[in-house]
């Protein structure tokens, strides 16, 4: 009982400053009896008077779309390949941040604490009222050349967003969106004149399972296509999750789709590790996440990545060149090892155009943070050790 | 007890609806798995929006986002786990409904996790 309504306090606070931080969106449409329907993201939700959005953060007070605006939920300086980008202005710091909530609810979020935030009494995370002015001030002061909205959905806080990149272009600052890719044509044109970089979460091939996380496969298979067409540089991700989406089969038509697409499109195949509700998959080992990235070759695509277990998984870290398999860019983790790429992006070898959006020399890379991802194993030997 | 094999089920519409069919869920359902919509006929043969005595709910279709759930006027829509006892019949009927009165267990196996 005392739990509960400590629960209840928890979740009537925030969303008191939720509903604080907001100002009228611009991605909405007024319908008749003071409905609305929301074009934020992939569900684009028809939404009557005093409710909220799937997202639970847009939310219809009088027949007018309120959105999130003016606070963070989480700020962090990292290399920009954590989020990860690989041919994006390596050894950059990206100054990551996010707001709250989201329209899906994967039971193996890693961002559950902002993300579930208004669904999840478990999830607790203090906003941070800031301007856009400020953030991007601290991003300058962390050495960040990159800003990212991450975290949470930016689709959902896509308002917020550009705001931020408004100022952060201003400055000379590099933009880009890490999202799930469950959008509509009207978000993407919307954000296109002010995002540069944009990854996509592609944690599946099977309707079935999209559902499962609260979400459907064509949207976000249909945002990836469009996300090429209109020219922002993208990053595609996959969780490689043991008996949920490693089956050769399904991975086989993912790589053959984004092959379809575009065989420069940068696929990263990373291994899972267990959190938040999804705890019985095993985590992925690097036999796993080789065969997955072996499977992106097979299909076409020329840039394929192992990611989260650095030094375990051979030559897929690196960059080497299609044309004449030239190492290019050699990483451990995050670190990067060795940088031979030409300026403009170019094999120095063959003298290949490599795609990406590339800093005419690399500039060496600075980090307060680790190189490497955190693995739960390692931290569970540090326990045990002392 | 809840009936084997409902693992997949997120929510239920209970006896509430019967006579009430207000059908606000089915225009804020985003995925369009609240059925039957009023004038919408199907290719299976299932009954119409006016031949049934309430509305039922896709459990393959669902997203189990819970838009659904606040605007009911009457209240008749439950997660599953919150489903009153007494009411846990409605399980079996969403799920017939969806299958013509034939269900098909199979069918709701939703991959595993």
């Amino acid at each position: 009982m005392f739990a509960s309504a400590l629960r209840s306090a928890h979740m009537s606070t925030l969303r008191e400053v939720i509903h604080e931080s907001v100002r009228e969106g611009e991605l909405y449409e007024k319908l008749d009896r003071n409905w609305v329907r929301c074009f934020a993201c992939g569900h684009c939700c028809k939404i009557p008077d005093g409710q909220p959005g799937v997202c639970k953060v847009r939310y219809n007070r009088g027949g007018t779309l309120y959105v999130p605006w003016g606070y963070v939920g989480g700020i962090q300086c990292d290399p920009i390949e954590k989020k990860p980008f690989f041919h994006a202005h390596p050894g950059a710091l990206a100054y990551s941040f996010g707001m709250l909530g989201c329209d899906l609810h994967c039971s193996y979020c890693q961002n559950w604490v902002t993300s579930q935030a208004l669904r999840d009494p478990a999830a607790v995370v203090g906003p941070m009222r800031v301007t856009p002015a400020e953030l991007v001030l601290d991003a300058i002061r962390q050495g960040g050349r990159v800003i990212v909205s991450t975290y949470n959905e930016p689709l959902i806080t896509s308002e917020w967003a550009l705001a931020v990149f408004k100022e952060a272009r201003a400055a000379g600052l590099v933009t880009g969106f890490v999202s799930n890719g469950n959008g509509t044509p009207k978000v993407l044109e919307y954000v296109r004149p002010w995002v540069d970089l944009y990854k996509v979460d592609l944690k599946s091939f099977d309707d079935r399972h999209y559902r499962q996380l609260g979400g459907r496969l064509q949207p976000i298979l249909d945002t990836i296509k469009r996300l090429h067409e209109m020219g922002f540089w993208l990053e595609i991700v996959t969780l490689v999750i043991p008996g949920f989406n490693d089956s050769d089969d399904e991975l086989t038509r993912l790589a053959e789709f984004l092959a379809g697409v575009s065989s420069d499109i940068p696929w990263h195949v990373t291994a899972f590790h267990k959190d938040y509700k999804m705890t019985d998959p095993e985590n992925t080992c690097a036999e796993t996440l080789m065969r997955a990235a072996e499977i992106g070759k097979r299909a076409g695509l020329r840039y394929v990545y192992a990611g989260n277990l650095p030094g375990m998984v051979g030559d897929w870290e690196n960059t080497r060149c299609p044309n004449c398999q030239e190492l290019l860019i050699e990483r451990y983790g995050y670190l990067i090892t060795g940088y031979f790429l030409a300026p403009q992006g170019c094999c120095p070898s063959c003298g290949a155009s490599i795609p990406g959006q590339w800093d005419p020399a690399f500039r060496q890379q600075i980090t307060a943070r680790p190189f490497v991802p955190l693995m739960r194993s390692q931290s569970d030997l540090l326990v045990l050790d002392s | 007890m809840l009936p084997a094999g409902v693992g997949p089920m997120a929510y239920i519409i209970a006896e509430p609806c019967i006579g009430t069919k207000d059908t606000a869920c089915v225009d804020v359902c985003p995925v369009d798995c609240i059925h039957p919509a009023k004038g919408r006929t199907y290719d299976d043969g299932r009954p119409t929006f006016d031949e049934v005595p309430q509305l039922y709910i896709d459990p393959t279709e669902c997203i189990d986002c819970g838009a659904c759930v606040p605007v009911c006027p009457v209240t008749a829509i439950f997660p599953l786990d919150d489903l009153p006892e007494k009411w846990h019949a409605y399980v079996e009927t969403n799920k017939n409904y969806v299958d013509g009165g034939r269900f098909q267990p199979g069918k709701y196996q939703k991959a595993s996790t």
